[in-house]
């Protein structure tokens, strides 16, 4: 094979053509796309505009005092006398190692740079400053062209060969003062946004030249720091260290901007079209456990909804302005074979609406009457459900509740159906039984702004009451009967034994008073989250109101590689499906070894079984006995297939000569790594 | 101006170079032929650079500076050479050359001739080159050439500037050379006390302290730092570094926080020796003497005394993870850790799942025990670190947790990702563009201190899994 250029390859002919699943639905899988497309587009983009506005304020709110502090940094260093500076006035900007963020972010930090204080800003990325000297290239580069956007008068400025005298080389700073000496910026702020990826030298050798020039040129210098700043520090040396005079400014974690974002978009109490609590729970752990970036989590999302658009024919009823003529019976035919719609029916049976449960199999229009109906409901039961999530939030905040738990988690459990009876829900209404008059309050207080359509108790109410009888109490903060703080124990020695006895102070009536009406609200609650964490897979048309499915989504963001290129030489029938692979006596899922398999993947399983060296020999014969036919002369042909199927590991990076020892391959991968 | 007069003006700004001033004034006087070439050589910070510029301008020679720190390669220098010169040229004479004939000085031949074509008919010209050892890309002629331009072009006179005089390669027997020592003991504080830093930040209200005017104020702040200077010369400079600037960058880092009990009104301005034993600290500890990115002051100028210093610096040690990794990527970064600081045949005895017939032994024989007797073996962590292949990372990052955990497309990314915070630093494999390839070695780019920190932050402590333990 190794003197042929190519060759015509002759699959091995066999009567049977191998068995692959054939399409059988007739369906359309298109039909209405270009409708479901348009309801995608509408339903995104609400959704869009909010997790743009949640960035803003979120990502601003959090950046805005560093950015602040940044900003000030800069304009103090403008400040300074130009002849006195002896360092260099540098910012180290602790940016969190999700590296990906940190471009949004300096193209943030460099409009407020920019808008505050007369000064050049330029960033520079590690990729495009692969030694000093394209560095600087790329920095008066960009240094000049930010000019040529301000003034157009400057454009005629020639930076090429001049024949009148000496020109300056292309990377020299020279270039820079002539450009300040046009514009005459207060400093010139250089931001290397991702300094860990920078060679160290090259930054040295970068601050002991801006430095050399800090007499012409008022530069300031900003790091993107992802780990930390002393190790920052570590990499420099200290020649170049005597030049710098930094300052920290620490960023805030993106975790928070995700739970922020979370709220916002998934467990907000207005959203048409939900994704449910196991791709919830997927995207979260993801961004916990691999990465940490915003606009991952905010692709998950958009595919999810892409994805319910896309598959489901009956995510159509989404949109607000339907009539039945205008939908194909298709749609109907769909519906009726939802899982929670045969429940549906079921019920209807149960109650004896035989009529009603035949309109509702026969009838598109009765049909359609109730699938619309139902999908507002359910919108708004699934709507409760989140609202009742912040609630309960708010609740275990304002009560002090020790144990931190966020939004994201609460609302999971919420959407799973697994709220109700939880101990966390429980653990919640004791210590609201126990409150005191001040607890009450200030829980009154973190419920107020809350919007009233999900909630239905009537918080004004218990807050005059509340305020009657602490007024009452010339404002001594009122208990409960159940509050630890009323039980004294009593000890009694009978016998010489110590008897331990609790025992109850007797309550005022105020105190009486109070703890009827934190029963009262107490009774309210229960009732409240009684009736709305109900489960939601329970809920008729769920599959339209919800996307919950794990397969493609998981496919998409967390793919599989070396899992996938192992498990089809491991076991090839998972991908072939073909007769001769599968083989009679195959344990369930365990990789087995037949002569009828490929010939890359017998060799491929004789690989995993041997050492970190493989002798090339001892491979053969045992390919041989496995493969080869009962005839010596045979042998050329296994020969053959051995050796393509050697290549083929070769070429998937899985053995390498070895140069230790003589006549074997070093085996390169392990299997399940 | 008359060379007595240049003369003292110049010893009154740098005292203590009165030798130094006297040769240069001897050997570049406007009336007196000067040498062609000239090595000045001294360590940093014996201010052969300043007093060289400021004597050639007080002297009114025409003259021109490059410093080689501002050019990037060699031809960068010659260009920026000619350039200057030729700006030097308009200025000493108010004129204006015609500049076209230097359009390119893409050599050193092309320098010699544009500078005898501008010197042409002129009077002595000095170039310096300043800094010329550090110059980067420099071809190996340049110096040489330098060395003979006296040469051809008569009336040019170069002046060489660098740390060393041994290592510049001139092949030219004879060249003066004009060494600036470093300054001793006596010199730097002399030098130091000429600007005292003043104690109060405020001047106390005149009202409170109507006789203490600022006169008394300066004679009490040089009083004062005149003694201090002593102090920290003796206690820290004098063994660590003993150059100008380091010490004035010690005794600035120290000054406030030493006078700090006079500014509150402790002890009197002139209470030195009390002032010592209650500042002590200030000169046990080395802070004063490291150069730090981040200036300290704004951290330890709020505490006070001993305790609150170490606190301090303790909070900066424990501080060294800024911001949380994700969950796997810690681990990731601990495998790595092990990978590169064990050797690959204690894996088994380290991290195999499965108990052996032979108990699991955390103890491994150390292979100390052979070359104990005639070497003290260096601790662990203190090395290199060795270069581990992928899969040895993965197999140790996956026996580190506890159940298994999907081989995502993620864990690969977050390699890459470690790889450009050069927390993992490639060191195989440079030439194929794939960042995972199995052929590829990796190390790790972080140490002891910063893994332990991290493995205490998901649970695993790291000094468990390493062998021959951690001492401290």
């Amino acid at each position: 094979m190794e003197h042929q250029r190519s060759y015509i390859y002759t699959p091995p002919e066999s009567d049977e053509r191998p068995a692959k699943r054939q399409k059988t639905d007739k369906g359309h899988p298109h039909s209405l796309r270009r409708e479901r497309l348009q309801t995608f587009r509408e339903i995104w983009a609400e959704q869009e505009t909010r997790i743009q506005a949640c960035l803003k304020t979120t990502l601003e709110e959090a950046d805005e005092a560093t950015q602040e502090n940044i900003v000030r940094f800069v304009a103090a260093a403008a400040e300074r006398d130009q002849e006195l500076r002896a360092s260099i006035p540098t910012g180290l900007i602790v940016a969190g190692p999700s590296i990906a963020s940190h471009g949004p972010y300096f193209e943030r930090l460099g409009r407020q740079v920019k808008e505050s204080t007369n000064s050049a800003y330029l960033v520079l990325t590690s990729g495009e400053s692969p030694n000093l000297k394209t560095l600087l290239k790329n920095l008066i580069k960009k240094a000049t062209s930010l000019a040529d956007d301000d003034d157009d008068d400057d454009l005629g400025r020639t930076t090429g060969p001049s024949r009148n005298g000496p020109r300056l080389l292309d990377f020299d700073l020279g270039h820079l003062q002539k450009w300040q000496r046009s514009i005459n910026y207060r400093t010139i702020v250089v931001a290397i946004q991702d300094s860990e990826a920078f060679d160290s030298h090259v930054l040295s050798e970068l601050i002991d030249l801006l430095h050399a020039w800090l007499d012409r040129l008022p530069f300031v210098l900003l790091f993107g720091i992802a780990t930390s700043a002393e190790s920052f520090e570590d990499r420099l040396s200290s020649n170049a260290l005597r030049y710098l005079e930094g300052e920290k400014f620490d960023v805030t974690q993106s975790d928070e901007i995700i739970e922020e974002l979370f709220s916002t978009t998934i467990a907000s109490t207005d959203v048409a079209l939900r994704v449910g609590p196991n791709i919830s729970r997927r995207i979260l752990d993801r961004q916990k456990d691999h990465v940490q970036n915003v606009q991952d989590f905010f692709d998950g999302l958009k595919y999810a909804y892409m994805s319910h658009f896309y598959a489901n024919l009956t995510s159509i009823f989404l949109r607000d302005d339907l009539a039945v003529k205008n939908l194909p019976p298709d749609v109907f035919e769909a519906v009726r074979n939802l899982p929670s719609f045969r429940r549906w029916v079921g019920g209807m049976l149960e109650d004896g609406r035989a009529q009603d449960a035949r309109n509702a199999l026969q009838s598109d229009k009765y049909l359609f009457d109730q699938v619309t109906q139902n999908v507002t409901s359910g919108q708004a039961i699934l709507n409760a459900i989140s609202g009742a999530a912040l609630v309960l939030t708010r609740l275990r905040q304002s009560l002090q509740i020790s144990q931190k738990v966020p939004l994201s988690s609460i609302w999971i459990k919420a959407a799973s159906g697994e709220m109700l009876n939880s101990p966390m829900l429980r653990e919640m209404m004791l210590s609201v039984k126990r409150m005191s008059s001040d607890k009450f309050l200030q829980l009154l207080g973190s419920l107020q702004d809350l919007e009233q359509t999900y909630f239905p108790i009537d918080l004004d109410s218990y807050q005059s009451k509340l305020d009657v009888m602490i007024s009452e109490n010339d404002g001594a903060v009122l208990k409960t009967q159940h509050d630890v703080r009323n039980d004294t124990l009593r000890t009694t020695v009978v016998a010489q034994k110590v008897l331990l006895s609790k025992h109850k102070a007797a309550l005022s009536e105020q105190d009486k008073a109070y703890s009827e009406l934190v029963a009262q609200f107490q009774d309210e609650l229960d009732q409240y989250f009684n009736t709305t964490f109900i489960d939601p897979k329970e809920l008729f048309l769920i599959e339209i109101l919800m996307y919950d499915l794990k397969s493609p989504h998981t496919e998409v963001f967390q793919p599989k590689p070396r899992f996938a290129v192992e498990r089809a030489l491991a076991a090839p029938h998972d991908y072939l499906g073909c007769e001769c692979c599968s083989g009679e006596g195959t344990r369930d899922g365990e990789a087995a070894l037949f002569s009828t398999q490929p010939a890359t993947a017998i060799l491929y399983q004789l690989y995993v079984e041997s050492g970190s060296v493989i002798n090339a020999a001892d491979l053969w014969s045992a390919f041989n006995a496995m493969a080869g036919g009962e005839e010596e002369d045979d042998e050329s042909k296994t020969m053959a297939l051995f050796q393509r199927a050697l290549a083929e590991l070769r070429y998937l990076g899985l053995v390498k000569p070895s140069r230790k020892k003589t006549d074997h391959v070093a085996k390169m991968m392990w299997k399940g790594l | 101006m008359l060379p007595d007069e240049i003369l003292e003006q110049l010893n009154a700004e740098f005292p203590c170079r009165e030798f130094q001033l006297r040769q240069l004034a001897a050997l570049y006087s406007p009336q007196l032929p000067s040498p062609s070439l000239l090595v000045a050589h001294g360590l940093t910070a014996t201010g052969k650079s300043s007093i060289i510029k400021l004597y050639l301008s007080l002297s009114g020679l025409a003259h021109a500076v490059v410093s080689s720190r501002e050019c990037i390669t060699g031809r960068h220098l010659l260009e920026r050479t000619t350039s200057s010169c030729l700006d030097a040229l308009d200025e000493h004479y108010d004129e204006t050359n015609d500049r076209r004939p230097y359009v390119r000085t893409e050599n050193i031949s092309a320098l010699a001739v544009n500078l005898a074509k501008m010197l042409e008919g002129r009077e002595k010209f000095v170039l310096v080159l300043d800094g010329i050892d550090r110059q980067r890309e420099m071809p190996h002629t340049l110096l040489p050439a330098l060395g003979r331009f006296g040469e051809l072009i008569p009336n040019l006179s170069i002046i060489l500037i660098t740390t060393l005089a041994q290592n510049l390669a001139l092949h030219k027997p004879g060249v003066p050379h004009l060494y600036f020592p470093p300054y001793p003991r006596a010199a730097v504080v002399e030098i130091l006390s000429l600007n005292p830093p003043k104690i109060f930040l405020e001047p106390p209200s005149l009202d409170l302290y109507p006789d203490y005017t600022t006169d008394v104020a300066a004679e009490d702040d040089a009083w004062l730092w005149n003694r201090f200077l002593g102090a920290v010369w003796e206690s820290l400079s004098k063994h660590t570094g003993r150059d100008l600037v380091s010490f004035r960058n010690t005794s600035m880092r120290i000054w406030r926080d030493f006078v700090k009990p006079v500014v509150d009104g402790t002890f009197g301005t002139r209470d030195f020796s009390r002032l010592m034993v209650n500042r002590k600290h200030l000169f046990q500890i080395d802070d004063a003497v490291l150069d730090r990115l981040i200036t300290s002051s704004s951290t330890t100028t709020q505490t006070n005394g001993v305790i609150s210093v170490n606190s301090s610096r303790a909070a900066v040690k424990r501080n060294t993870i800024q911001h949380s990794l994700p969950y796997y990527t810690t681990h990731l970064l601990i495998a790595a850790y092990l990978a590169s600081y064990n050797p690959s045949r204690t894996d088994t005895t380290y991290f195999m799942k499965h108990t052996d017939k032979r108990k699991n032994k955390r103890k491994v024989r150390t292979d100390a025990g052979v070359s104990k007797s005639k070497h003290r073996r260096i601790s662990r962590h203190l090395l290199t670190p060795s270069p581990f292949p992928l899969d040895r990372l993965l197999a140790i990052f996956r026996s580190l947790l506890e159940g298994p955990v999907p081989q995502l497309a993620d864990l690969g990314t977050q390699i890459a990702t470690l790889t450009s915070l050069r927390l993992l630093v490639r060191v195989g494999g440079v030439g194929t563009g794939d960042a995972l390839d199995a052929g590829a070695k990796w190390r790790v780019g972080f140490g002891w201190e910063w893994v332990r920190g991290l493995g205490r932050g998901v649970g695993i402590e790291v000094g468990e899994y390493l062998v021959g333990g951690v001492d401290g």
